[in-house]
Formats: structure tokens, C-alpha cells, sequence
């Protein structure tokens, strides 16, 4: 017995081993390759904008084909932003990155990695934008309106953790903002101290919180808690997935923005600059930014916004990282140690 | 020395050495140098931010909630782990060869799985979940009885398959003999057969509470992971993880592994004790 779990363990090993050894040339063959008629990108993306890449690469490779005569393949991956920003810094040799918000770009030129101006490319670096919003159960039994209703006694409320959760964070800027803002009933503008009140409020109305946006609408989707706090193209592709459950817009809400990059380090080092960049222009490209509308993404191009100004109605209040003197500072003030957000929830939990 | 010369001389034409050398290397590069890189990550700014660290409120609270769960789990799992054991190995029964193959089916599960499986049973939004809490008031999932349940689901195994080699082995006669003596059966089993398991018993609790530590993939499903509520230590740690919070990972995933291995050490030490008698 003991010896032949030692051969298999045996056995096991050299294959891991030799599994090992080949992935090298493998690695070096798929990630730097670029030819006069050939070129390969590789992109590391989060995960919502995974279908909508699905449609907009065919489009671009065959676009450039045209205008090169070049081939380009594509090898994609998709994970959650921080952890795929996390990969890029660690050495994933991904030519483009497409994440969920700034703070994860930031990282990646924190690590020297990133040294354009990229907020210089297309719209200030942003392919796509979506806004907070509401899942409610189908005919909104429980008549939510807006950011007030969440804090009544006895709503379950889904929203994801934001420390495992880049996307989450989008969920707390909102809710806090809007109360800073004056637009929650019951907080007047500008009060910290009763907008701090109103987070305790809906965070103790919480019942589950994810480790990612999506499966905490995976989650909604079993039928768990009354409202989700998501995104609006979350809602619009359940829609269009056949769920029952609705969308509700509140009167303030923060404009999610998510940035595109090329990886400067790994495009000079793949020889493949040129193309990169221009996939990062394609997605600006009209052609391209009508793909994202169609997966619940609101337009940066004023063309296709205005087209599809009926799905994306406009938002009373929307503001944006700026008033939280951007993501450095957020992340620092809101979800710092001692920050917005933990003072809330201990003090929360602590009743 | 002189004695053992001889027999050292011998030993090194054996294939011990290399056989030894071997898994040295091996456990060396595969468990002691990666959990050398962490304790040195988790101490690298001195042992008072270390203590800073697992002492954050919500970091407290993650492990404790971690601890009580995993003990409550043991405890029932002690319990009925020993009497599966005695089942499978004492009585015939049809679909014994089924069940017995059924117990370490929780090792084949993704423990994902197992958590998704335990929302669509004990959910808030299900038959069985919803009669549970609003006519006993009593919530599964997304609070404690839901990681205990999870735990329980995992780690079943582990009692189960400690015992269940030393019953086979037990020597009969003297169960006989208690019986020839008039003992009833359940005076046999506590004054007879339970002493001679005790250990098998206790050792296979640990391992099982040491197992459920460091469990993620089922506690992040059905815990609820709600910070100082229902959030557990190993959710804690991927928490800091994603939020650049490396030091505070690798903290609070030494603590974790320093019990674990306390915890292992002890069952190994109860181990030796049986296997000596």
C-alpha cells in the first residue's frame, strides 16, 4: 500500500514537474508574439464587460486586418478588478487592462509599469460608465423609491463587501454621497455626521454582504434580501436574461466609471505598442461604444448616448469620484482602516 | 555511539537515506518555505503591529467567531462521527458498502459547492429555510448555525476514518467476556470499547477542527461575511488581501496556522499514545 502511494506520489510529482518545465516556451510563444503579419494582445479585464468584448474584438480585428494586412489574436482574462490588477503587478504580462475603477489603474502605475498619461487616450481613459442603482422584487412590493427606503426597519439589503469588493465600494461612495449631498430625506447637505447615521442605518439592514458584486446578484437572483444595491447594467442584463426583477434609479447616484490602459511595460517588451494602442482607441470608436449600450453600459460617446437616451434615463443628482477628491482619498477616508465605512460597521454591529 | 555505528553503516546502503532526503526536500519546498515567506510577511514590521493587527476589532471577532464554529462542529462531529464508525464497522446491512464510500464524499465536493448546496436546502427563501426561521426563529444561513453546518459537511470525514481502523482491530474477546459477565451492551460499549477509541476519537477531532480553521470556499457562501457579525477569519484574510491590507492577511493567516498546528501536533501526540498501548 505505503509503496504504491509512493510511486504515485512519484509519479505525480514528475508530471507536475514536467508540467512545469514546457509551460515556459509555451509562455514565451503566446505573450510576446508579434510578427510583420501576425500580433497577439492580451488582455486582463474584470468581468462585466466580458460579453460585450466578445463582440467588439471580431469587429477591431477585422478593422485592423484591413487597414495592416495584420493578423491579431487575442488571448483574454477575466477576473474580479483588484485581483486582476493585482496579477498585472505581480508580473501577468497583459498588454491592456481593462478594470472596474481608477484606484486599480493607479496600482499598476504605482508599480512603474503604467507610464503614459492615460487618462490622455479616447474619454479621459474611461470606456464605460454605469451608475448605482436598485434591484427591487418584481412590482416593487415594498415601494422603493429611493436611497431613504433602504434604511427602513426591516428591509433586507444586498450589497458586497467593500474590501473584497473594488466594485462595492462604487455602492458605499453612492449611498454616502448622496446623503452628503442632501438628497436622502432626513439628511440635511453637507452633514457628515448625519450621513455617517444614515450608512449605520442601511448597513445594519444588511444581510449578506459578497465578495463580488456579481454574486451578490447571484445571490438576489435565489430570491435572498428585498433590494440590492448593483449596478444598472447588472439589472439590465438580468433583464435581459429573462429575471423579473426591476430597476429603480435614485434621485443621486455616482457615475461608475471604468478605465482602459495600455501596459506600457509589457507592450515595449512584447513589441506590441501599436496595436495595443489602437484597440484602446477602437473601444471609443462609436462601433464599439454601441456594443457596450447593448450590455446595460452607458455610453461615453455623445452620438450613442443620445441614441440610446430612452434605455438610460438621465439621473437627477449624478456626481462622480471627484467629489470625494478622488480614489486615493476615498480609499483613504472611506474605506481606510479607521475610515467612513468600518467606524459605521463597528459601530453598527457594536449596538 | 560505538554501538550504533555498525547499524548506521548498514543503513546507508539501505535506500532510507535517499527515501528520507527526499520527502525532506519535498515537505521543505512545498509547506515549510511558503509558510516561512508568510510568517515573515506577517512579522515584518515587528511583533507589536503584529499584535496590532489580529487584535483589530473586526480581525478579533473574525477569529473567535472561527473558533467557537469550528469547536461546535467538533464536538458534534466527535459525537457522530464515533457512532457512524461503530455502524459501519460492527453491523451488516444492505447499502453498507454504498454509505461507507458515501463518508468521504465531502473530500471529492469543492467546498464551493457545498456551500451553494446548503443555500438552495437551508436558504431564507426555501421550504426548509424558511419554516426553520419563522417557526422556530431560527436562522441558517447567513449567520453561525450555517459555517457550523458547512464545517460539519467538510470535515465528516475525518472522525469517521480515524476511528474506524482501530475498531476493526480491536480485539474482541474481552467485549466477550464483559458479555459472558452479564454486562448489558451499552455497559460493554462505555466500559469496553469506548476507552479503546477515546483517543482514535479525540485525535480525529482535531484534525477535523484543524481543517476547519482555515475553511473558505463553503464558509464564504453561507456565513453572510457581515464584519463583526458573520464574517469568519478566512474570509477576513481574503478581505485584506483585496484590500492591500497584505500585512493584516499574513497576521491573522499565522495565527490561523500556529492554532492548526498546535492542534495537528496534539492529535499526533494522541496518536503516538494509542498506537503504543
Amino acid at each position: 500500500m505505503n509503496k504504491r502511494f509512493a510511486a504515485l506520489a512519484l509519479i505525480a510529482l514528475s508530471l507536475a514537474l514536467a508540467a512545469c518545465g514546457q509551460s515556459q516556451p509555451d509562455d514565451s510563444d503566446s505573450t510576446g508574439g508579434t510578427s510583420a503579419d501576425e500580433v497577439n494582445l492580451v488582455l486582463a479585464a474584470y468581468t462585466t464587460p466580458r460579453e460585450a468584448f466578445a463582440e467588439i474584438i471580431p469587429l477591431f480585428q477585422a478593422s485592423w486586418l484591413a487597414e495592416t494586412g495584420q493578423t491579431v489574436t487575442f488571448e483574454e482574462s477575466y477576473q474580479g478588478s483588484g485581483a486582476q490588477s493585482r496579477a498585472v503587478v505581480e508580473g501577468f504580462e497583459a498588454d491592456i487592462v481593462a478594470l472596474s475603477l481608477e484606484a486599480d489603474v493607479i496600482r499598476i502605475q504605482e508599480a512603474g509599469l503604467l507610464t503614459h498619461d492615460w487618462k490622455a487616450v479616447g474619454a479621459d481613459g474611461i470606456m464605460s460608465t454605469s451608475i448605482v442603482a436598485f434591484a427591487v422584487r418584481a412590482g416593487n412590493p415594498l415601494g422603493i423609491a429611493d436611497w431613504d427606503d433602504l434604511a427602513a426597519e426591516g428591509v433586507e439589503v444586498l450589497t458586497p463587501n467593500p474590501a473584497t469588493s473594488g466594485g462595492a465600494m462604487w455602492n458605499v461612495l453612492a449611498l454616502y454621497g448622496a446623503a452628503l449631498r442632501g438628497h436622502v430625506d432626513g439628511v440635511p447637505e453637507g452633514d457628515p455626521q448625519a450621513a455617517f447615521e444614515f450608512l449605520k442605518a442601511v448597513l445594519g439592514n444588511v444581510l449578506v454582504m459578497d465578495d463580488s458584486a456579481r454574486d451578490s446578484i447571484t445571490n438576489y437572483e435565489q430570491g435572498i434580501g428585498a433590494v440590492a444595491i448593483t449596478y444598472e447594467n447588472e439589472v439590465l442584463v438580468g433583464q435581459q436574461a429573462g429575471t423579473d426583477y426591476e430597476l429603480v434609479i435614485p434621485t443621486s447616484t455616482i457615475l461608475i466609471q471604468n478605465p482602459v490602459a495600455v501596459v506600457d511595460a509589457y507592450v515595449d517588451e512584447h513589441g506590441t505598442r501599436e496595436a495595443a494602442e489602437a484597440f484602446v482607441e477602437f473601444l471609443f470608436t462609436p462601433a464599439a461604444q454601441e456594443v457596450f449600450s447593448r450590455f446595460g453600459l452607458r455610453s461615453i460617446d455623445p452620438q450613442v448616448a443620445a441614441a440610446t437616451a430612452d434605455q438610460y434615463p438621465p439621473v437627477a443628482d449624478l456626481f462622480t469620484i471627484d467629489f470625494f477628491g478622488g480614489w486615493p482619498q476615498a480609499r483613504e477616508n472611506i474605506f481606510g482602516e479607521s475610515g467612513v465605512f468600518n467606524r459605521a460597521i463597528q459601530e453598527v454591529q457594536g449596538q | 555511539m560505538k554501538a550504533i555505528l555498525p547499524q548506521a553503516r548498514l543503513k546507508a546502503r539501505s535506500p532510507e537515506l535517499g527515501l528520507r532526503a527526499t520527502s525532506f526536500a519535498f515537505i521543505l519546498v512545498m509547506v515549510v518555505i511558503p509558510m516561512a515567506v508568510i510568517l515573515q510577511d506577517g512579522f515584518k514590521e515587528g511583533a507589536a503591529e503584529f499584535w496590532r493587527q489580529v487584535t483589530l476589532p473586526v480581525a478579533a471577532h473574525a477569529i473567535i467567531l472561527t473558533l467557537w464554529t469550528s469547536a461546535l462542529m467538533t464536538v458534534i462531529n466527535a459525537v457522530m462521527g464515533l457512532l457512524t464508525a461503530f455502524v459501519l464497522v460492527r453491523y451488516a446491512f444492505p447499502g453498507k458498502a454504498i454509505l461507507n464510500a458515501i463518508v468521504d464524499l465531502p473530500l471529492a465536493i469543492p467546498t464551493l459547492v457545498t456551500g451553494v448546496m446548503l443555500v438552495i436546502l437551508y436558504g431564507p427563501q426555501q421550504a426548509l429555510g424558511l419554516f426553520l426561521n419563522q417557526e422556530l426563529g431560527f436562522q441558517v444561513i447567513f449567520a453561525p448555525p450555517g459555517i457550523v453546518l458547512a464545517l460539519l459537511f467538510i470535515t465528516f470525514p475525518f472522525v469517521v476514518r480515524t476511528i474506524q481502523p482501530v475498531l476493526l482491530e480491536l480485539d474482541r474477546t474481552q467485549e466477550r467476556a464483559a458479555a459472558s459477565l452479564g454486562a448489558g451492551a451499552w455497559t460493554t460499549f462505555r466500559r469496553v470499547v469506548f476507552p479503546a477509541l477515546a483517543l482514535p476519537t479525540l485525535s480525529g477531532s482535531l484534525l477535523s477542527f484543524a481543517r476547519a480553521v482555515g475553511e473558505f470556499g463553503s464558509v464564504v457562501i453561507v456565513a453572510g461575511n457581515i464584519p463583526l457579525r458573520s464574517q469568519t477569519a478566512a474570509v477576513y484574510v481574503m478581505g485584506a488581501v483585496e484590500s492591500e491590507n497584505r500585512l493584516g492577511a499574513s497576521a491573522i493567516s499565522i495565527l490561523l496556522v500556529a492554532i492548526a498546528l498546535s492542534v495537528l501536533l496534539l492529535s499526533n501526540a494522541l496518536r503516538k499514545r494509542w498506537e503504543a498501548r
